[in-house]
C-alpha cells in the first residue's frame, strides 16, 4: 500500500525526477546523460581539433616559402639577373615612350576615320607622326641588343647555377641511397659568382657609350617633333617631350646604380616577406626570374568583390527592409525563400551560366549586339525591323561609353555579377535580422510623433540597426572574397593589376583572383616546389583576411547590441 | 551462425583477386589525355575486355610527379623530364623511362574573321611577350591583342616559351585557361584573340590555325620537322614497361594505335 503512493502523477514530481526518470540503464558503466555530455563535448572538441590541425598544415605547408623565396631572391642577384634588369628597366622605359606615341596615332586616325576620311588620306595625315614613332622605336635597337646579349650572358650562368644545383641534390640522393658509382659519375660545378659578375661589370663601358649615342640621336630627333594644329595633340606633345627628357636624363642614374650594383650585398631576411606582400608581380616557371607578388592577385580579389558589393547590398538591404517592414504577409511567403534559395545554387552552374551567357551577352552590348545578327536574318521580313531598329539603337547608346566596345568577356564585371547574387542572400538575412533587433518602441515612438513610413524608416529603422547591416555587409563581403569556382571561370584569369588609368572602365578588364589562382595550380603544382608553397601563402593571407573581416563583423555587432540597449 | 558468415566472409575476401579486373592508371598531360588517350584505351579495351582505365589529364607536372610517387602506371607529359625530376625520381629509387608515342605540332590559333595567316617566328615571339599589343602591328586590322595562354604546370605551356618565345615569359596581359579546349573556345569567340593549342584541337570551331615562318602544323610537316613548334609526347613509366603496361604502350605504337593517333590529330610515329 505504502508502494503506491509513491507514485506520483508525472506532474506532481519534481522537474529533474521526471526528466530523467527513464536513465536507469548504463552502457560501458557510463549513464544516459553521461553519454551524451561526453558526446557533445567530444563533437566540440573534436571540431576544434580539426580546425587546429588545418591551421596548422597550412601554415607548416606555407611557411616553408619564405627560405626558398630568399634563395630564389639571393639568386637573382649572384647571377646578375638583377644587373640586366636594371638596364632591362632603361629599355622598358623607352617602349613605354613608344607606346605612348602609339596612343596619339591610334586616337588621331580614329577621330579621322570617324570624320569619315578614307585610309589612304589617314595615312597621308598622319605620316610624319608615323614617321617620327619609328624613328624614336628605332633609336633603340642597339639598346635592345645589349639587352638581348646580357640577358643570355647572365641566364647561362643562372642554367649553370641550376643544373649544379641539381646535380648536387641528385649525388646526395644516390649517396644516401647508398650508389657511389651513380653519384661519382655527376660532377657538380662550383659556379664563380665573382668571375661572373665582373664579366657583366666589364660591359658598363658599352652602355655608356649606347646611352651616348642615344642621347644625341634623341636630341636631334625631338627637335623634329612634327608640329599639328589639334589641340589635344599638342598637349600630348608636350607631355611626351617633358616624359623624354626625363627618361634621357636618367641615364646616368641607371649607369651609377650599374657601377654600384654588387652581387654579393646581403638581401635583407625581411624582404622575402615584404616582396610578397607587396610584390607588383606574379610570374612563376620563368627561363629569367620568378617573382611572387601577390598584389595584382590581391587587387583582383579585391576588385571583383568591391563590384559584387557595389550591386548586392543595395539589392540585400533594400530587400531587407521591403521584406521586413512594408511587405504584407504574402509578399514575405514569396520572396523569402526565393532570396534563400539564391544561395543554395551550387556556384559551379552560376560560373558555368556566366562563361556561357552572361559573358557573351555582355560583350556583345558593348558592341551594340542586343540581338544576333545572324538570328534576325533568319525571321520573317516583317517583323526584322524591330531587332534590327533596337540593336542599332544600342549602338547608338554604347558609343558613347568610352571604354566600349571590350574585346574580353571573362572580366570584373561578369564575375562580380555573379558573386553578387551568391552575396545577397546573406546580406539579406543578416541586415533582416539587424533589422527584427530594432525594439518595437522605436518605431512605435517615431509613428507616435507623426512620422511617416518612410522617415520611420530612413530616420530611426536604418541608423539603429546601421552596425547590425554593416556586419551584414561584412559577412557578405566574406562570402564573396572566399568563393572560388565563379571567379575562376568568369574573371578571365589575367595575372595584371587592371590598368585604373580608364576609370570605370576597369571592370571589364580580366583579373586572377587569390582563390582562383590557388585553385587552378594546387593540383598541378610539383609538390614542395617554391611554386607550391607560394600557393599555400596565398591561401594562409585568404585564411588571415577572412578572419579579419570576421573579427571586425563581430566588432560591429557587439556594438550594435551596446546601442539598442 | 556467426561463425558461418565470418568464414563466408573470409571466403569471398580470398576470391577478390581472382575475380578483379586488371586496371592502367594514366596521369598528365592535358593535351594526351584529354582526346587521344580516351581514344586508345577504348580501343584497347575492346580488344581486352578485362582490362580498366583511369585516366587523368591536369597537365604533364603532375604525370611525372605521379610516376615519382607511384601513383600512376604512366605518366602522360608533353615535355621531357627536367633534371631536378629525374633526381628526386632516383632518390625514391625510380628509374624514369620515356616512350615517345606521338608528335604533336602546337598550332598558333586565331579567329576565323581574323585577316591574319601568317606570322613570322620573331611576330608569334612578340605578341605573346606583350612586345606588339595591336594586330596592326603585324599586319592586320587595328585593334588590341588578346593572348590567351594554357596555366603553369601545362607542358604545353613550358613547350611554346621554348619553342616559339626563345624562352621569354609570357606577356602581364595574357589569360591562362585551364586547357587546349578552353583557348580554342575563348580564340573561337573573340576576333581579337590569339593562342596556341595541339594539333588535335584545330578543328574547334571558329579558329584557324596561322602559319608560323610559312609552315602550318600539318602530318606531313611535323614528321619532316619542317613545322617549327613540333615537339614529341611521351609516356613515362617506373623503369622499362613491363606486362600490362608494356601491353598497352605496344598497342598505341602498332598499327591500330597509330591509326586513332592519326585520327585525333597527332603525327603517329612511324
Amino acid at each position: 500500500m505504502s508502494a503506491k503512493t509513491d507514485i506520483k502523477r508525472l506532474d506532481q514530481r519534481p522537474m529533474h525526477e521526471a526528466v530523467l526518470s527513464k536513465n536507469k540503464f548504463r552502457i560501458l558503466g557510463l549513464s544516459m546523460d553521461q553519454i551524451i555530455h561526453y558526446f557533445f563535448f567530444g563533437n566540440a572538441w573534436i571540431a576544434i581539433l580539426v580546425l587546429g590541425l588545418i591551421t596548422f598544415s597550412l601554415f607548416r605547408e606555407g611557411l616553408g616559402f619564405f627560405p626558398q623565396n630568399y634563395e630564389n631572391l639571393q639568386m637573382y642577384r649572384q647571377c646578375g639577373l638583377e644587373f640586366v634588369d636594371i638596364i632591362k628597366d632603361q629599355a622598358e622605359a623607352h617602349s613605354a615612350l613608344t607606346q605612348y606615341l602609339d596612343k596619339m596615332l591610334d586616337r588621331k586616325n580614329g577621330e579621322l576615320r570617324k570624320g569619315g576620311m578614307d585610309e589612304g588620306k589617314i595615312a597621308e595625315a598622319t605620316a610624319p607622326l608615323a614617321q617620327f614613332r619609328k624613328d624614336f622605336d628605332e633609336s633603340s635597337i642597339p639598346l635592345q641588343d645589349f639587352v638581348r646579349e646580357l640577358t643570355q650572358q647572365a641566364a647561362a650562368v643562372k642554367e649553370r647555377w641550376g643544373v649544379a644545383k641539381e646535380n648536387s641534390i641528385a649525388r646526395e640522393q644516390y649517396l644516401k641511397a647508398g650508389s657511389k658509382d651513380e653519384a661519382a659519375k655527376l660532377e657538380v660545378e662550383t659556379v664563380d659568382f665573382r668571375k661572373e659578375s665582373e664579366a657583366l661589370k666589364a660591359q658598363i663601358p658599352r652602355l655608356v657609350e649606347i646611352n651616348q649615342t642615344l642621347k644625341k640621336r634623341l636630341g636631334l630627333l625631338l627637335l623634329e617633333f612634327p608640329a599639328s594644329d589639334d589641340p589635344k595633340l599638342k598637349s600630348q606633345a608636350v607631355h611626351f617631350k617633358a616624359a623624354a627628357g626625363k627618361y634621357i636624363n636618367a641615364f646616368p642614374d641607371t649607369e651609377r646604380k650599374l657601377a654600384n650594383w654588387s652581387y654579393d650585398t646581403t638581401i635583407p631576411v625581411h624582404e622575402t616577406l615584404t616582396r610578397f606582400l607587396f610584390g607588383p608581380q606574379w610570374v612563376t616557371q620563368s627561363f629569367w626570374q620568378d617573382w611572387y607578388g601577390m598584389v595584382p592577385l590581391f587587387v583582383g580579389s579585391l576588385a571583383v568583390s568591391v563590384v559584387a558589393l557595389v550591386i548586392a547590398v543595395p539589392l540585400g538591404v533594400g530587400a531587407a527592409v521591403y521584406i521586413n517592414q512594408v511587405a504584407n504577409i504574402h509578399e514575405q511567403n514569396l520572396i523569402k525563400p526565393f532570396i534563400e534559395f539564391i544561395a543554395v545554387i551550387p556556384s559551379v552552374v552560376l560560373g558555368f551560366f556566366g562563361v556561357a551567357i552572361l559573358g557573351t551577352a555582355i560583350r556583345d552590348f558593348s558592341n551594340g549586339i542586343l540581338f544576333d545578327p545572324a538570328w534576325v536574318a533568319h525571321l520573317p521580313a516583317f517583323i526584322q525591323w524591330l531587332p534590327s531598329g533596337l540593336n542599332a539603337a544600342a549602338r547608338t547608346l554604347t558609343s558613347w561609353v568610352p571604354f566600349f566596345p571590350i574585346s574580353e568577356r571573362l572580366n570584373i564585371i561578369t564575375a562580380g555579377i555573379l558573386l553578387a547574387l551568391m552575396g545577397v542572400p546573406a546580406i539579406f538575412t543578416f541586415s533582416e535580422d539587424a533589422l527584427n533587433n530594432v525594439p518595437k518602441s522605436y518605431k512605435e515612438a517615431s509613428f507616435a510623433l507623426g512620422a511617416n513610413r518612410l522617415q520611420t524608416i530612413l530616420r530611426i529603422l536604418i541608423p539603429a540597426s546601421l552596425s547590425g547591416i554593416i556586419s551584414a555587409v561584412l559577412l557578405g563581403f566574406g562570402r564573396v572574397i572566399g568563393e572560388t569556382m565563379v571567379v575562376l571561370l568568369c574573371a578571365g584569369n589575367r595575372i595584371q593589376i587592371p590598368d585604373f588609368t580608364q576609370g570605370l572602365g576597369f571592370i571589364f578588364q580580366p583579373v586572377h583572383t587569390m582563390t582562383g589562382l590557388v585553385a587552378q595550380e594546387i593540383p598541378e603544382v610539383v609538390k614542395n616546389s617554391l611554386q607550391y608553397r607560394a600557393l599555400f601563402m596565398l591561401a594562409i593571407m585568404l585564411f588571415l583576411i577572412s578572419l579579419l573581416i570576421n573579427y571586425i563583423a563581430q566588432v560591429f555587432v557587439r556594438k550594435f547590441k551596446i546601442s539598442v540597449g | 551462425m556467426k561463425k558461418s558468415i565470418l568464414s563466408l566472409i573470409l571466403a569471398s575476401l580470398a576470391l577478390l583477386p581472382a575475380v578483379k579486373a586488371e586496371k592502367l592508371v594514366l596521369k598528365g598531360s592535358d593535351t594526351l589525355g584529354a582526346k587521344l588517350v580516351p581514344q586508345l584505351a577504348e580501343a584497347y579495351r575492346a580488344q581486352h575486355p578485362g582490362v580498366t582505365f583511369e585516366i587523368a589529364a591536369e597537365g604533364s607536372t603532375t604525370g611525372i610527379a605521379a610516376i615519382i610517387d607511384g601513383t600512376a602506371d604512366i605518366g602522360m607529359s608533353s615535355r621531357r623530364a627536367k633534371p631536378t625530376e629525374v633526381a628526386t625520381a632516383g632518390a625514391n629509387g625510380v628509374k624514369m623511362f620515356p616512350t615517345v608515342v606521338a608528335w604533336d605540332g602546337i598550332g598558333v590559333i586565331v579567329n576565323t574573321s581574323n585577316s591574319i595567316s601568317a606570322l613570322s617566328k620573331r611576330q608569334v615571339e612578340q605578341i605573346f611577350t606583350g612586345e606588339v599589343t595591336d594586330w596592326s602591328a603585324v599586319g592586320g586590322k587595328a585593334g588590341k591583342i588578346s593572348i590567351y595562354t594554357r596555366n603553369t604546370a601545362s607542358g604545353t605551356y613550358a613547350d611554346f616559351k621554348e619553342l616559339a618565345m626563345s624562352k621569354h615569359d609570357y606577356a602581364g596581359s595574357a589569360q591562362k585557361m585551364a586547357g587546349n579546349e578552353q583557348i580554342a573556345a575563348e580564340v573561337g569567340k573573340n576576333p581579337s584573340g590569339i593562342g596556341y593549342v595541339g594539333m588535335a584541337y584545330l578543328k574547334a570551331p571558329g579558329i584557324k590555325a596561322v602559319s608560323v615562318d610559312g609552315g602550318l602544323p600539318t602530318q606531313a610537316s611535323v614528321q619532316s620537322h619542317s613545322y617549327p613548334l613540333a615537339r614529341p609526347t611521351f609516356f613515362y613509366t617506373k623503369g622499362a614497361p613491363t606486362g600490362l603496361v608494356a601491353d598497352f604502350i605496344h598497342f598505341v605504337l602498332g598499327a591500330d594505335g597509330s591509326k586513332i593517333v592519326d585520327q585525333v590529330g597527332f603525327v603517329p610515329m612511324k
